[in-house]
C-alpha cells in the first residue's frame, strides 16, 4: 500500500504526564500496566491506570485530539474513531491497558502522510465545522486500505456507524471514492 | 470510569478461575460492558475485569463433520464478511451485519453479542436509578410506565424488558448450539431472566464456541430486522426463519425477555409452499398468544412482529 502508516517512523520514549481527568484524583494505590503501542509511526511505552480508555491515552498523554468525544462514550456517534491493527475502532470503547503491541493510526497521521483523503474532503466540501470529520476521515482510510475500488454504496455502508450534526452526508461518497480514483492513479 | 482491576487470561480455565471469585465481570469485545460500567447501571461495580481477548485460538471461523463452528470471540463484522457464513448460514450472516454500526461490528464478538444485557431504559438508566426486579429490586417500573419498546409475549419473573440481540434469534432458528468451558447448550435453553445478565451460564462459565448444524440443500434461512435507524439502532423487532424439506424455524426477538419461538406458526408452514398468503396466515399465527402492555403502549409491535414473521418467511422462498 502506497500510503501504510509509517511517516518518518521515530522510537519515542515518554514518561506519564498527569492527566487531566477525574479519575486521576483518585487516591487509591493504582495499579499501573505498562504497555507499549505504535500511534502514527511513533512508538510509545506507557503505564496506564486500567480504567483509562484509549481515547484518554490518546488525548491526554500524547496530545493527539483529534479523537473526539461526542456522545459521551456510548459508541452512538463514531466521533472517536482510530484505525487499530487495521480495524476501524472506537477509542471511547477500548481500554488503553488492552493495546499492548497495537498499531493505531489517527486522523494526525493520516494527515502527516498526506493521504488523498484529506484533500478530496477540502475539495468536495464533506465537512461543516469539522467536528465530527476525524472520524470520518479514519472510516474512511479504513475502507480505502481493504476496497481500493469502493462504491457510493459501499461509502455509505462502511460509514454507517458516523455521525454528523451538520448534515454533510451527501458528500462524503462522493469524497471518498474521488479519494480512492486519486489513489489508483485514475484522477490526481 | 471508576478503577477496577483488569486481569489479561491467557487460557480460559485461568478466566474461569478468576471469575468465580467474588465481584468479577469479564470483557471480550467490550461494547456492552464497558458503556455499562461507565454509567454505573449496575448496583455492582465489578472490582476486577478479566480480558479474554488475549486467550490465543478463540477467534475462527470453520466447518468440521457438517458443523459451522465460530469462536466466541470471532467480530461480528467478520462474520458478516464471511463467504462460508453468507453462502450457507444466510440468516446468520444477514444477522451480523445489521447488528450496531461497522465500528461495533469490528469490535463487537458473536460470545458477546448474545450474552449483553437488555436495553430497557429503566435498567439502563445511569448510577443505578431504578432497583428494578431485573437487579434485585421488587418492582419493573416499565410494567406500568413507558413501555412502548417492551415485551409483547409478557413478563418473565416480572420483567417485561427485551432480548435486544441480532445475532441470538439467527441462531435458534439455525438450530445451533452454544459450547462453554462447562457444557453444551441448546440455543432455546441458553437464555433466561436470571438477574441481571439474560443468560442461564454460571458465574465461571464462560462461551467458547458457537456450532450451528449446516442446513440441508434446499433449506433456506433468512433474517429481518426493524429499527428506526436501520442496522446502527437496536431492533425494535426482528425475525430468522429457517424452511425447506419439510423442517421450519422461526424465531422472533426483542419482543419478549429471551429469543421467542413461534411454534404454531412453524407448524403452520411447514412442508407448505411459500407464498404471500400463506406467509400471511402463519404471521398471524405467530401473534396468536400476543398481548399488550398496560397503557397499550406497546400494541404497534404485535402488528410489526406478524409483518416481520411474514416477511422472513417469504425471505426463504
Amino acid at each position: 500500500m502506497a500510503f501504510a502508516s509509517g511517516g518518518e517512523a521515530q522510537a519515542q520514549e515518554k514518561g506519564n504526564l498527569t492527566p487531566a481527568d477525574a479519575t486521576s484524583t483518585n487516591t487509591q494505590s493504582g495499579c499501573r500496566e505498562p504497555i507499549e503501542l505504535t500511534v502514527n509511526g511513533g512508538r510509545y511505552r506507557f503505564h496506564v491506570e486500567p480504567n483509562w480508555t484509549l481515547r484518554q491515552l490518546l488525548r491526554d498523554e500524547i496530545g493527539l485530539t483529534s479523537p473526539k468525544d461526542w456522545c459521551g462514550g456510548m459508541g452512538a456517534c463514531g466521533s472517536c474513531t482510530v484505525i487499530m491493527n487495521g480495524r476501524p475502532v472506537l477509542s471511547c470503547l477500548t481500554l488503553a491497558v488492552e493495546c499492548n503491541g497495537a498499531v493505531i493510526e489517527t486522523a494526525e497521521g493520516i494527515a502527516k502522510v498526506k493521504h488523498p483523503i484529506i484533500d478530496s474532503y477540502i475539495k468536495w466540501n464533506a465537512f461543516q465545522c469539522g467536528y465530527c470529520t476525524p472520524g470520518f476521515v479514519t472510516t474512511a482510510k479504513a475502507l480505502l486500505d481493504r476496497n481500493p475500488n469502493p462504491t457510493e454504496a459501499d461509502v455509505r455502508d462502511a460509514l454507517g456507524g458516523n455521525l454528523c450534526r451538520c448534515g454533510t452526508y451527501q458528500q462524503h461518497p462522493k469524497a471518498v471514492v474521488d479519494a480512492a480514483q486519486v489513489l489508483k492513479g485514475v484522477k490526481s | 470510569m471508576k478503577r477496577f482491576e483488569h486481569i489479561n487470561a491467557k487460557s480460559v480455565d485461568e478466566a474461569a478461575a478468576i471469575l468465580k471469585a467474588g465481584n468479577t465481570s469479564l470483557i471480550a469485545g467490550g461494547t456492552d460492558i464497558l458503556g455499562a460500567m461507565r454509567f454505573e447501571i449496575l448496583p455492582d461495580y465489578p472490582e476486577i475485569l478479566v480480558n479474554l481477548k488475549t486467550i490465543p485460538d478463540l477467534d475462527y471461523i470453520k466447518e468440521e463433520g457438517g458443523i459451522l463452528k465460530i469462536g466466541a470471540l470471532t467480530r461480528l463484522e467478520d462474520i458478516a464478511k464471511s463467504d462460508l457464513v453468507k453462502s450457507k448460514y444466510t440468516a446468520l450472516a444477514d444477522a451480523a451485519h445489521h447488528t450496531a454500526s461497522p465500528h461495533i461490528r469490528e469490535m463487537g464478538t458473536i460470545g458477546g453479542n448474545i450474552c449483553q444485557l437488555t436495553r430497557c431504559w429503566y435498567f439502563r438508566l445511569p448510577d443505578n436509578r431504578f432497583d428494578c426486579v431485573r437487579k434485585g429490586g421488587k418492582k419493573c417500573y416499565a410494567m406500568m410506565g413507558e413501555n412502548r419498546y417492551h415485551s409483547i409475549f409478557g413478563a418473565v419473573k416480572g420483567c417485561v424488558a427485551v432480548n435486544p440481540s441480532d445475532t441470538a434469534p439467527a441462531l435458534v432458528a439455525l438450530n445451533a448450539k452454544i459450547k462453554t468451558n462447562k457444557r453444551t447448550i441448546e440455543t432455546e435453553q441458553f437464555w433466561d431472566m436470571v438477574k441481571p445478565g439474560s443468560t442461564i451460564l454460571e458465574k465461571d462459565e464462560i462461551v467458547t464456541e458457537i456450532q450451528v448444524p449446516t442446513p440441508p440443500k434446499g433449506v433456506i434461512s433468512s433474517f429481518i430486522k426493524f429499527a428506526i435507524r436501520k442496522s446502527i439502532d437496536f431492533p425494535i423487532v426482528n425475525c430468522a426463519a429457517m424452511i425447506g424439506k419439510g423442517e421450519a424455524r422461526i424465531c422472533l426477538n426483542a419482543v419478549h425477555n429471551k429469543p421467542y419461538r413461534c411454534i404454531n406458526a412453524e407448524d403452520m408452514i411447514r412442508g407448505k409452499s411459500i407464498n404471500e398468503s400463506n406467509a400471511d396466515s402463519t404471521g398471524a399465527a405467530a401473534i396468536e398468544k400476543a398481548k399488550t402492555l398496560p397503557g397499550d403502549r406497546n400494541k404497534w409491535k404485535i402488528q410489526l412482529a406478524r409483518t416481520m414473521v411474514k416477511r422472513a418467511i417469504l425471505g426463504c422462498a
